[in-house]
Parts: structure tokens; C-alpha cells; sequence
């Protein structure tokens, strides 16, 4: 550093440390106020959130959701163990779990359907015309003439037998559709919950899925979550003492982790932000942001005290004026990676992003300002809270490691890092966007929830939903025949896919209608000739129905109209190739009066999420090395400098791709936001590293001397805050939230990869390639620094 | 290495200080080009229709041979198996009206006859088909069933008293009878001697290959679906709500079999050694040589499909309907849904 920025620094941290009461106070007033605020920060998911704004299919859902179903659906499967479900025990169930889903808070009560419900109805001609009833509404059969009429009906209905009542009958299945927004998933999943288990018994199986269920589970695991949280906490608080054996080194970087935490909660609560249990993970990454720099300034001073620096505060000073450039270079990169995280157009993801700006920011003072001020507190004497000594085994990693590094085997590690890079980035490309397999990833494949959506995606068509809307050009559109007979093949090409177990429309309807209307005679399951015959085959269905019961169809104008195609997955591929499959049609089959708009429901808001995140992650990595690379540049006024800091970033990044392929574990909207945050994470270990070999070489010109001492400097708090911290993060694999495990496990990598590529890989490149802005050259000497106080003595 | 080359001077220093400083700047440029213009594909090539698919009726079936197999259905799908139903193809169709019916001169000659008065035939065993131009009504056209005899002779019935006739393998056809407001749903002939059964119960009848109809008294008022005889004097017509219609005299009276089913029954066939018909919600009924002691069920009660036709196939029989199915050994096996 230039002697004169050295000298104008020194001077801050002079006033700081001359006023340390005041400081303090401040900031442990702030601290107050955000803790108070803190504390009412609300936990909830809104999946509204998750989904991107301004994406046609979201606007295209948003506007449908309300008539053709939503994202929202939950779907319970009444399934017998013996016989079939045309028992009395088991209708009655089904009654008794229609009426009481009407109590579940936030459900829509007009999208309840079952076969207990009024909108389920038979359609039968008779000499008067049509007649249309509802199958078991509001009285279940009296006796068994009544129970065979009903399986009769339901075997006759196309709209019950195979979507509510499986091909078997063995199984039943009652929807239910929550508004947006109204919902609380974690009551709505309680009393699911609560009705399904009063259900399940005598034979009965009850099994539930759904969106809301699963967010739901996600907040009922909030306690679990919590206790994770703290006994990770206390194993940080443990593997710090054990470590580094003084009080000051365990609590202070707690100290500090603990006030950013609550200035960005505090802070996202005032911006009106709530926090999904979820990324509760994330939480912990940017807390390890703050204790590494924290352990920095701990590890230095104490270096200091032991250098014989005449007072705690002389020390402290000295500590934080060495450690000043790389501390700030780590946060305010750190800082422009996360912020640039906001352009991906999520609102939960731009939301994290604020927060978590916010947070790595607060790291300035709890860290840079609260850190040196509390450590001028702390005694010269050193004085040890337990026996255990393992620093030399620590010593004895970082010796070794400036061995290596100043040694040839420099160049195998440089090449071997350019390997791994290599192999790392080509097997990189296997991630999967979306989910990388059936069922929930955010769960653990033998959960209930998990196994009970593959039985009901075994009985019926499929629980996962999209809506296709056939918006009509005019009035009247969706009765003209061509456009009928198109949603028709648009079905049928769409069901050639596996994964699409069936679909839904008003061109399965008028076909059952017209077969009853023509004496049930089977060679007339068409559709009409005419759009006045299609007018009257819907007039037929709708009379004597409530108004509404077409909704999920067509509107009453035969203006827009649905396709509603069942899923029996959301992986990305199958939402992919739906999608490609929908635009491939269109764009071959055109229709005159209407025109297919994508798309609804979960697998619609999905594919939109999908098609976002990929290109959003590559956006964020970019623009997050440029914010490296500027914020380098700037400081060490070299542009080789961001070539140079930006390996350890792309190695992690890449290594973290290939394991998340290696594992299955998918880019989705749930891992998203680690990954995102993760992108600059790390960097500032190889600040720490560097800068330490730049300040020595102040001192003198060895530049092997230099690389050793800094290894046994910076090196110590970066092995420290790698080991205490990826082995708490480790804790989190026992949770049973599955993506809670991958998350903690990809911090721990992430982490690790850090520490590496800042132990070995960088100092070693800096002797390979000795690049200007280090070591100097002879246009650009490195300044020999000047005799400021304190000069520690080496 | 950078040692190496800083001994080649400043030039080559400064090159590689330029390389370097760009260096950062091309990656981020080429991310941002990936992120804004490349987009994951799905293989979507990988993806074949299957030649029969879920939602493919199939309302007729000509079996020509004991192996090859014609199925015809809607949209104007015709399949075609050469191996008895192991594999089948799509043939190639002019336009997308459903083909209600299908019949066989031989393995080369067909025709198929549907919605709109379409009529198709082919000869050269299905790799083209063409269109023929029928006599039409300006009220409705629906052809409900085709049926194809020695000589290049054959008869489609449909909506409006349609009966039409060939005599040269389907290349050109003539309407037999006037126009009227009831539908004729099959046809059947023995030598010189036909029937025709429709809607409302009602029944013709010829002596001399269909020069001459006659009306015969029905006992039903119901619309009959279909008719079959297995000898001049033995015949067997079937209708709605499982109607059953014997006669043993060519047809002059018939009587009404005990009801062994609500459903509808759609086809009735001779197999050989008894009458089977088949119907809605997968239903069969059989009986003996005599007509009598029908009885009968689901053919699986795993399958409700309705039917709309029964041939027999070397030792077992194709169905057509809601799916296309084999029966063997009384093993119903549903063709694309594996």
C-alpha cells in the first residue's frame, strides 16, 4: 500500500480506537434497533415469488389461473387396500374430505372437485333431452342398487373415469386449487394433514401431494431447521475454541457473524421483505463471509501480540491497517457478485440479493470496525481457555503447503489445476436445469411425500399440471369446428410423450355429449359439424349445470378456452421437451380463429422458471467477474489482476457445477439461490493470500520468503475459518430436507475449493507467473515501505 | 513459462500483458453471449409418434388374410400389420375425415368409407389410397359401414337411407335405393341374398343381389347396428340396450333373444362355431349355432372400452373401437399401450 494511503488510514483507525466507548455503543445501539426488527421478520414462502416477472407464460397463468387452475393444486388419493372403491365406507370419506377441504383456509371452494362434489356430474339422455346431474351430490346411494348406478355413471363419464377415478378403481382422487396469495402453506398443510389422517384407516390408504403440501412440509420442518441452525452455531463456537484456543478468537468472529445477521434481517424487514425458510442456508453463507474476515483480523493480531507489538491497541491498529485493502477488495466484491444477482428477473432472487448485499456490506463494520475496537480490549497476555493444542498439526498443513508451493511441484499444481478446470467446466455441461429427478428434489426420495406423488402419478394421470390457453380471435371462436378439431390433435400429438399421461378439453366433452345426444351410439363420439352444432352440444352440457361448471373449459363467450395436459413428473427435461413439442405444433399446425398461448399451471410457471435460470446463472457469473475484475483493477491498478483473482472463481464455480450434475442435483428455483450467491464466494481467502504476499514484499525482494510467511499468516485464518466452517456446514446433511443437505453440502465444497485454490493454487501461480502487479518490475519497483509506527518487528 | 518468455524482451512482454488484460474481458464477453443467446434444446427428435397412439379410435377392421390386418379410424387413420398384429404402419390417407369402416377384396384391394360421404380404395395393398367421388345428399353423408364380395362388388350404407354400390373394386359407385331421413348401419350378403338393418329397428332384404329391397316387419323399434348370416337361412342382427334379433328362414321373421346385457351391441360375427357380438364398456355376448342361450360379460374386466367391430384372425380376433385390441385364447391384449 502506498505509505501516504497507509498513513491517512492509520490515522482513522487512530480516532476509531481513541473513541472505542462511543463505537461500541453505536453500534451495539444499531444492533438493538435491527434486532427489534429483526425479530419480526416474517418466514413464509410466497411461491409467487419464485416465479420470473414479465415471463409470457407467467402473465398467461396469472391472467387464466383463476378459471383454469393454478400452480396450486392439491391432490388427495383415496386408495383401497381390497375390492374397489364403490363401497359405502369409502364414499362416505370421500364426502366427508370434500366438505371439510371447504373449511381449509385459502382454498377456493369453487375448485374443489371429487366425486362428491357438485361439479361432477352425469350427462344422460332421455326422452325429454339431456339430463345432467351430479353423481353423488348432495347425498351419498342409499344402497347398493344406488352404488351400482354410480359406478355405471362413472364408468360412462370420460371426465371421471381415469382423471377422478383410476383405470382400476381402486383409487379416487379429490382436487383442490388454493387462491394466490391467500394461502398459508404451512395451515393449509396442517390441516390437510389433519383431515387425511382422520380419512386414511379401515382399508383406506390417503395420500397427498401438491405444491402447498410441499411448502407446507418446508415450514413444518422450520423448527428442525432451527435446531440445525443452532447446534451448527455451537459446533462453529466448539471447533473455533478448540482451535484457537483463546476466548477473544471464539467469540469475536461470532460477535461478528451475529450483528450482520441482524443489521440485514433488521434491514430486509425495514425494505418489507420476508424470509422463506429455505434459503435459510444462504444465511449461513454469508455469516461464514463475515467470521473468515473476522478470524483474518483475530489471527493477525495475534501474530502481532506475539511479534511484540507494544500495546492491544497498537496491535489492533496494526492488524487492521495491514489487512484493510484485502478486507475491503473481499466485501466489496463479494458485495457487487450478490448484488448482481438481482438482474435475474425472480423476486425472490432479487429480494435475496438486496438482503444479502446489505449483509455482506455490514460486514464493514462488524468485521473491519467492531473486530480491532473489541480486540484493543483483550489482554497481551495470552492466555489459553483449554490444554488442547492441535495449531502445530495446523502448522504443521501450512508448512507443508509453502514447501509445495515454492517447490516444482508448483508447476504440476498450476497444470493440475488447469485440468481440473478443464474436465470440471466440459462435465459441467451434464447439469440439469430443473428438476434432475421424480418427485420432489427438495425432499428426500423415500419420503412420504414422495413416495405418495409416484403412487398417485402411478394410478392416475398424472398430478402436475399445465394449461395450454386456446385464445380465440373472436366471439364464438372456440365453437368453429376447425378449431376444436385442432385442440383435439394438439392433444394427441402432445400425449405421444410418456411423461404426459393424459389431457383435458373441450374436445374430449362435445364428442361424449354428441354420442348421448345420438342414442349413445359410439360411431358419433365426435365432434360437431358445425360451430352452431358445437353451440348447441355445449348449451346441452352446461343445462341444467351451475353456471361455472364450463369454466375450466371455455368461457361463457367461446372465447379463450383450455388445454389442460397432466404430468406425471417436472423434471426439466420433460417440461423442456413439452414445451418444444407445444411451439413445434403451433408453429406447423396454425389455426385460423384462435391461437394456442403457453402456459399454466405449475409445469407452465416451471418451464417459465426453467427457461430463466440458465441464462440468468451464465448472466450472473459474467457480470459477477467483471465486478471482480473492476474492483481488482481499481485497486491494484492492473488489469492482469482480474485475469489473475478470477481462476479461483471460475475453478469453484465449475467444480460446483460438475458435482451438482454428479449428484443429480438440478438447477432449479430452490438451489438457485445458493448457487447464484456462491458465484464470488471464496475470493477473498486468495485476497488474503496474495495481499500478504504484496505487503512483504514491501519489506523485502524474496519472494519465496515472502509466499511462506504469508501462508503462515493469512494462511492460518483461512485453514481456521475453512475447517470450522465446512465441518459445521456438514451438520446440515442430517436435516430431512433434502435440498438443506445438498445446499449445506455444496457450502462445505464451495468453501473447500475456496481454501485450496487460496492455499496452494495461488501462491503458487503468483511464483509461476510472477505477475507485475505482485512481485513489481523494473519499470514499476514495488515501494519499500517506510518506517510507520508500528513497524512489527520480524 | 512467463520467465521463459520474459527473456524474449519487451515486445514479447508486453504481447503477453496484453493477452492477459483482454483475457478477462473475453470471458465475460463470451458468458454474456451464452447467457443472452444460447438456449438449452431438448431433443425433441427423439420423440416418434408411436403408429398407434392413445387417443386413435378404430371403428373397422378387414382381415384379407390370416396375417395382414387392416384397421380404419378416425381423423382418416388407416394401419396396416403384415405379421398379425406384431407391427404395424400408418398408410398414407387423403384427408382427415374419421373412417367409420374398412373391407378387403384381398391382401392388395380395399376400401374404406366415413364421415362426409368419404369413400377411399386402394390397390396396391394401402401404399396410396385415393378418393373416390360418391353420389352425395345435401343433408348428411356419414357412411357407416362397407362390405366388399367376390367380383370387385361391394356395398357402404350410411345416414339418409345411403346404399351405395360398386362393381369395379370401389373405382366408381352408384346409389341403389332413394334418399330418406333414417340411417341404414350395416349390410350383409349371402350370394344372391342381402340385408340391411338401420335405425329405428328398421330391415330390408334382396333376393337377386340387391336389384330389388323389400321392408320386413321388425319386432323392435330401436336402432339395430348390425347384422350377420352364416348361410342363406341363419342370420343374427344386433342393436342398442344389447338387442338380439334371430331368424332361421333368410330372415322373413325374426324373434328376439332374452337380453344378456343393457350396453349397446355394435357388431355381430359368425366365427366358425358360434355368434359372438361385441358392444360398449368392453362387453361380449355369444351364443350357439341356433341363436339361443346367449350369455356373456366383460371380455376383461380391466377394459371397458366400447367396441364397434370383431374379425377373426387366424386362430383368434381383432377388435375395433375405442382401442385397437387382439384376443387370443380369451387374452385381450391392447395394441399401444405398453
Amino acid at each position: 500500500m502506498k505509505n501516504a494511503t497507509f498513513r491517512a488510514l492509520g490515522r482513522v483507525i487512530d480516532l476509531l480506537l481513541r473513541h472505542r466507548v462511543l463505537v461500541v455503543a453505536t453500534i451495539a445501539a444499531l444492533t438493538c434497533v435491527m434486532g427489534y426488527l429483526a425479530a419480526h421478520i416474517e418466514i413464509k414462502t410466497v411461491f409467487s415469488d419464485l416465479l420470473p416477472k414479465n415471463h409470457p407464460y407467467v402473465a398467461v397463468n396469472n391472467k387464466f389461473k383463476q378459471t383454469f387452475g393454478g400452480s396450486n393444486m392439491v391432490s388427495i388419493m383415496l386408495e383401497v387396500e381390497q375390492g374397489d372403491i364403490f363401497d359405502m365406507k369409502l364414499l362416505g370419506k370421500v364426502q366427508k374430505i370434500t366438505q371439510d377441504l371447504k373449511k381449509v383456509e385459502g382454498v377456493d371452494t369453487y375448485q374443489i372437485v371429487s366425486l362428491a362434489s357438485k361439479k361432477m356430474k352425469e350427462v344422460r339422455a332421455s326422452t325429454e333431452g339431456i339430463e345432467s346431474r351430479p353423481l353423488m351430490w348432495p347425498n351419498l346411494p342409499r344402497d347398493q342398487a344406488g352404488i351400482a348406478a354410480l359406478r355405471e355413471a362413472v364408468l360412462n363419464n370420460p371426465l371421471v373415469y381415469g382423471p377422478y377415478v383410476s383405470i382400476d378403481m381402486k383409487a379416487t382422487l379429490i382436487t383442490a386449487d388454493f387462491t394466490d396469495g391467500a394461502v398459508n402453506y404451512l395451515k393449509a398443510y396442517e390441516q390437510i394433514q389433519a383431515i387425511a389422517e382422520r380419512a386414511s384407516g379401515d382399508g383406506v390408504l390417503v395420500r397427498v401431494v401438491g405444491e402447498p403440501i410441499l411448502y407446507g412440509l418446508v415450514n413444518h420442518y422450520l423448527t428442525e431447521t432451527l435446531y440445525i441452525f443452532l447446534i451448527t452455531v455451537g459446533a462453529l463456537v466448539f471447533l473455533l475454541l478448540l482451535i484457537s484456543r483463546t476466548w477473544h478468537g471464539t467469540l469475536l468472529p461470532l460477535v461478528t457473524g451475529g450483528v450482520s445477521a441482524v443489521w440485514a434481517l433488521g434491514a430486509a424487514k425495514l425494505m418489507g421483505f420476508h424470509l422463506d425458510p429455505l434459503v435459510i442456508v444462504v444465511a449461513f453463507l454469508i455469516t461464514a463471509q463475515a467470521i473468515s474476515n473476522s478470524v483474518q483480523l483475530v489471527s493477525r493480531f495475534d501474530d502481532e501480540v506475539a511479534a511484540g507489538a507494544p500495546s492491544t491497541a497498537a496491535a489492533a491498529k496494526a492488524s487492521l491497517s495491514n489487512l484493510f485493502k484485502p478486507g475491503m477488495l473481499a466485501i466489496v466484491a463479494d458485495a457487487g457478485c450478490v448484488l448482481v444477482v438481482a438482474l435475474t428477473p425472480i423476486p425472490m432472487l432479487e429480494k435475496i440479493s438486496y438482503i444479502g448485499t446489505v449483509w455482506i456490506l455490514s460486514i464493514m463494520f462488524s468485521a473491519m470496525v467492531l473486530t480491532p475496537v473489541l480486540l484493543s480490549w483483550c489482554g497481551l497476555r495470552r492466555r489459553y481457555a483449554h490444554p488442547v493444542n492441535i495449531m502445530p498439526a495446523l502448522q504443521g498443513i501450512l508448512g507443508l503447503c509453502a514447501r509445495l508451493v515454492t517447490s516444482r511441484a508448483r508447476y504440476a499444481i498450476v497444470g493440475g489445476a488447469a485440468v481440473v478446470f478443464v474436465v470440471s467446466g466440459l462435465y459441467a455441461f451434464n447439469l440439469k436445469v430443473g428438476d434432475a429427478n421424480p418427485g420432489s428434489p427438495i425432499l428426500w426420495p423415500d419420503s412420504t411425500y414422495n413416495r405418495d406423488a409416484s403412487a398417485i402419478n402411478q394410478k392416475f394421470q398424472g398430478s402436475d399440471r399445465m394449461f395450454v390457453v386456446v385464445g380465440g380471435k373472436h366471439e364464438g371462436a372456440l365453437k368453429e369446428p376447425a378449431v376444436l378439431e385442432g385442440m383435439e390433435r394438439f392433444q394427441k400429438y402432445m400425449e405421444a410423450q410418456p411423461e404426459v399421461g393424459g389431457s383435458l378439453s373441450l374436445a374430449d366433452i362435445l364428442p361424449a355429449v354428441k354420442r348421448v345426444v345420438r342414442e349413445g351410439n359410439a360411431r358419433y363420439q365426435e365432434l360437431g359439424n358445425s360451430a352452431n352444432e358445437n353451440g348447441e352440444l355445449v348449451y346441452m352440457f352446461v343445462s341444467g349445470a351451475d353456471p361455472g361448471d364450463m369454466d375450466r373449459f371455455a368461457d361463457p363467450q367461446a372465447l379463450n378456452g383450455a388445454v389442460t395436459l397432466f404430468f406425471r413428473d417436472h423434471q426439466g427435461e420433460t417440461i423442456r421437451t413439452a414445451i418444444a413439442r407445444v411451439k413445434e405444433y403451433v408453429a406447423a399446425h396454425p389455426i385460423a380463429d384462435a391461437e394456442f398461448l403457453l402456459a399454466g399451471g405449475l409445469v407452465g410457471v416451471l418451464a417459465a422458471v426453467n427457461e430463466v435460470i440458465l441464462a440468468g446463472q451464465i448472466e450472473a457469473i459474467a457480470f459477477a467477474l467483471l465486478v471482480l475484475v473492476v474492483c481488482c483493477m481499481f485497486t491494484y491498478r492492473s488489469s492482469v489482476a482480474g485475469m489473475f483473482f478470477m481462476v479461483p472463481v471460475l475453478l469453484s464455480n465449475t467444480l460446483t457445477f460438475s458435482y451438482m450434475a454428479w449428484k443429480g442435483i438440478g438447477m432449479n428455483i430452490n438451489t438457485l439461490p445458493v448457487v447464484a450467491l456462491g458465484i464470488g464466494l471464496g475470493v477473498d481467502y486468495s485476497f488474503y493470500i496474495v495481499d500478504g504476499i504484496r505487503e512483504e514484499l514491501h519489506h523485502h525482494r524474496d519472494i519465496g520468503r515472502a509466499i511462506a510467511k504469508s501462508i503462515a499468516s493469512a494462511g492460518k485464518g483461512v485453514l481456521i475459518t475453512a475447517l470450522t466452517l465446512v465441518t459445521s456446514v456438514v451438520l446440515w446433511s442430517f436435516s430431512s430436507l433434502r435440498l438443506q443437505a445438498d445446499m449445506g453440502v455444496l457450502i462445505a465444497i464451495w468453501l473447500f475449493i475456496s481454501a485450496c485454490s487460496a492455499l496452494f493454487l495461488m501462491p503458487a501461480m503468483v511464483l509461476v507467473f510472477r505477475p507485475e502487479f505482485i512481485v513489481g518490475s523494473k519499470r514499476h519497483p514495488i515501494e519499500q515501505a517506510t518506517a510507520v509506527e508500528p513497524v512489527p518487528a520480524f | 513459462m512467463l520467465k521463459a518468455i520474459n527473456g524474449l524482451g519487451k515486445a514479447a512482454r508486453s504481447g503477453v500483458a496484453l493477452t492477459t488484460s483482454a483475457a478477462p474481458m473475453l470471458i465475460i464477453g463470451a458468458l454474456l453471449y451464452t447467457a443472452f443467446f444460447v438456449k438449452a434444446e431438448p431433443q425433441v427428435g427423439n420423440l416418434q409418434a408411436r403408429s398407434i397412439e392413445r387417443r386413435d379410435a378404430f371403428y373397422g377392421v378387414a382381415v384379407p388374410q390370416a396375417d395382414v390386418v387392416w384397421a380404419a379410424g378416425s381423423y382418416g387413420k388407416v394401419v396396416r400389420s403384415d405379421n398379425a398384429g406384431k407391427s404395424w404402419g400408418v398408410q398414407p390417407t387423403p384427408g382427415d375425415a374419421h373412417l367409420q369402416a374398412i373391407s378387403a377384396w384381398d391382401a392388395e384391394r380395399a376400401v374404406a368409407v366415413g364421415n362426409h360421404g368419404v369413400v377411399i380404395v386402394t390397390a396396391d395393398g394401402g401404399k396410396s389410397w385415393r378418393e373416390i367421388e360418391v353420389p352425395h345428399s345435401e343433408v348428411a353423408n356419414k357412411l357407416m359401414q362397407v362390405r366388399s364380395y367376390a367380383g370387385g362388388t361391394g356395398w357402404a350404407v350410411g345416414e339418409m337411407g345411403a346404399v351405395l354400390r360398386t362393381r369395379d373394386y370401389g373405382a366408381s359407385w352408384t346409389r341403389v335405393l332413394d334418399e330418406k331421413d333414417q340411417a341404414w348401419n350395416d349390410i350383409f350378403f349371402v350370394g344372391e341374398d342381402g340385408w340391411m338393418v338401420g335405425e329405428f329397428g328398421r330391415m330390408m332384404r334382396t333376393r337377386d343381389g340387391g336389384e330389388s329391397w323389400s321392408t320386413i316387419d321388425s319386432p323392435l323399434e330401436s336402432s339395430l347396428m348390425s347384422v350377420h348370416f352364416r348361410d342363406a337361412s341363419n342370420g343374427v342382427a344386433v342393436g342398442l340396450a344389447g338387442a338380439v334379433l334371430v331368424t332361421a328362414d333368410g330372415g322373413a321373421v325374426w324373434t328376439e333373444a332374452r337380453r344378456v346385457t343393457r350396453e349397446h351391441l355394435n357388431c355381430v360375427i359368425w366365427d366358425g362355431s358360434r355368434w359372438v357380438a361385441v358392444g360398449d364398456k368392453g362387453i361380449r355376448v355369444t351364443a350357439g349355432a341356433d341363436g339361443s342361450g346367449w350369455t356373456g360379460g366383460r371380455i376383461s374386466e380391466q377394459d371397458l372400452s366400447w367396441r364397434t367391430q370383431i374379425a377373426r384372425a387366424g386362430d383368434g380376433f381383432v377388435l375395433a373401437g375405442a382401442n385397437l385390441a387382439q384376443l387370443e385364447h380369451d387374452q385381450l391384449h391392447i395394441i399401444g399401450r405398453d
